[in-house]
């Protein structure tokens, strides 16, 4: 089977703009969760409403201005990460490889901010001119499509679509198709831009924001804080990557889906062990080999135990010698985007040594016993890690990752 | 009609069990209403009494249905009256 390598990487959240500073933010324990800007608070249930926002953010400082009217702050987020990932790792994608390469991003939603400023003239304003670009900043294939547009690439490019898993999938689509040789080459990751009043809303009718901040595992934790942003990732062969010497920031070992075939919103332990059982078995890994787990980890009363119900199912013994840890207090809950962004945190342990904290952690909750980084990062030596998404809908998708080979 | 007939009617409707069975010690949980059942439960009861119910009166495993009653009294003891 070929072996599958990350050879770049990008990044945009509420933590920064590159990679770089979001993982520099992730180990010391930064939070980008704030009061909303975006929005009018007064016109939500919480009028002292957070969200983990991207600040300060200009796309004319990264996106040719030709392009700007055809996206949404969606593609706008997604061609920042994909840009700089593709930078990194030194790939072109003229020739043959154009065809040989992959574009797929995995979307909760879609072009959120285009689609609700129509809605407000059509259904508010009683405007009857629409703006013709409305379809392609909304369409949730719209990220794909401006990435291969602006890079030449012409292999197998589409949305994956999963709630808050969405990114994982994406992942595991992409390394599919290159184990079957059908691509050599992928551009992968997640994007969402989220932060929008009619979400919001509907968030909040669901009861799952928290009014204070997110605090993964502990006591008192109240729900999660919705963030938004994009990672991006490049995805080639370990042979392509070695033949170009090109530098390698770790091993994409495997990937495990599942769904919980239960309940369209309450976690299933079950299901989540499933995925994470076939992420280890696809990696060939065994439990023991695992030293961190990056968690899906939202701050809600119900997945936080469940996880930990699952993280023992399958790990046993070794659940108790785990780092584990929840970066959504710092990024927020990025739903589509949220496996990327956390593939960063996943990397950068591999890759540095240093585990990411769980922030705003009260104490320990009966129902959550085991090694949740509280508060700040740990330098330990990761030799290998699972990432965590499961998403409403019952669906599961865990990647396993390992140093470079 | 009491808040307490009320909100029992609602319960009784939406998660479709005999209204004889709710008592106000009962949590929707032991009703066997849960996960999003219950997010609508409290849905229609805001509807129906036009209140918000915080995050905080909703506690579906410990709370009760009594506390739920209380908690949509407190909101109608809040609303100004209608002119």
């Amino acid at each position: 089977m070929r072996r599958i390598v990350i050879t770049g990487q990008g990044a945009i959240c509420a933590l920064g703009h590159n990679a770089a500073d979001v993982w520099r933010a992730m180990t010391e324990g930064r939070s980008g969760i704030g009061p909303i800007r975006r929005v009018d608070a007064n016109q939500l249930r919480n009028n002292a409403a957070i969200a983990a926002e991207i600040a300060d953010f200009e796309p004319r400082a990264f996106i040719d201005e030709a392009r700007l009217p055809f996206l949404d702050p969606l593609s706008q987020y997604a061609l920042v990460a994909a840009n700089e990932a593709i930078r990194q790792s030194g790939l072109s994608f003229r020739n043959e490889r154009a065809s040989r390469t992959a574009v797929v991003v995995g979307v909760g939603v879609a072009g959120e901010e285009t689609r609700e400023g129509l809605y407000q003239k059509l259904y508010a304003e009683q405007c009857g001119r629409f703006h013709p670009l409305g379809i392609v900043r909304i369409m949730s294939n719209a990220p794909p499509s401006q990435i291969s547009m602006a890079h030449g690439i012409t292999g197998p490019t589409f949305t994956v679509a999963s709630a808050c898993a969405s990114s994982n999938h994406a992942i595991a689509q992409a390394a599919l198709m290159m184990r079957a040789g059908m691509i050599d080459a992928a551009i992968v990751g997640g994007a969402e831009a989220c932060i929008t009043l009619g979400l919001l809303r509907a968030w909040e009718a669901m009861r799952v924001l928290a009014p204070d901040t997110c605090r993964p595992f502990s006591i008192n934790r109240r729900g999660l804080v919705l963030g938004e942003g994009a990672a991006m990732f490049v995805l080639e062969t370990l042979e392509s990557a070695q033949a170009r010497g090109a530098a390698i920031l770790g091993e994409l070992a495997g990937f495990g889906m599942s769904a919980d075939a239960g309940d369209i919103a309450a976690p299933s332990e079950i299901g989540a062990a499933a995925a994470m059982t076939a992420a280890l078995q696809d990696a060939g890994m065994q439990p023991s080999e695992i030293d961190y787990i990056n968690a899906h980890g939202t701050g809600t009363a119900a997945n936080d135990c469940t996880e930990t119900r699952a993280i023992h199912k399958v790990f046993g013994e070794h659940a108790r010698r785990l780092a584990i840890s929840s970066t959504k207090p710092m990024h927020g809950h990025a739903l589509g985007a949220g496996g990327a962004l956390e593939l960063i945190a996943t990397l950068g342990a591999l890759r540095t040594g240093i585990v990411p904290p769980t922030l705003n952690y009260l104490g320990p909750d009966p129902a959550c016993d085991l090694d949740y980084v509280p508060h700040e990062a740990r330098a330990m030596s990761v030799r290998a890690a699972l990432s965590n998404s499961f998403a409403f809908g019952g669906l599961n998708a865990v990647v396993a990752v390992r140093q470079a080979p | 009609m009491s808040t307490q007939q009320e909100v029992f009617e609602i319960i009784s409707k939406q998660a479709k069990i005999d209204i004889s069975t709710i008592t106000a010690e009962s949590t929707l949980k032991d009703l066997g209403v849960a996960s999003l059942d219950a997010i609508e439960v409290i849905f229609d009861i805001e509807e129906h009494f036009n209140i918000n119910l915080p995050n905080e009166d909703t506690d579906f495993e410990a709370g009760t249905v009594g506390h739920l009653v209380a908690a949509v009294d407190r909101q109608l003891a809040q609303k100004p009256a209608k002119g």
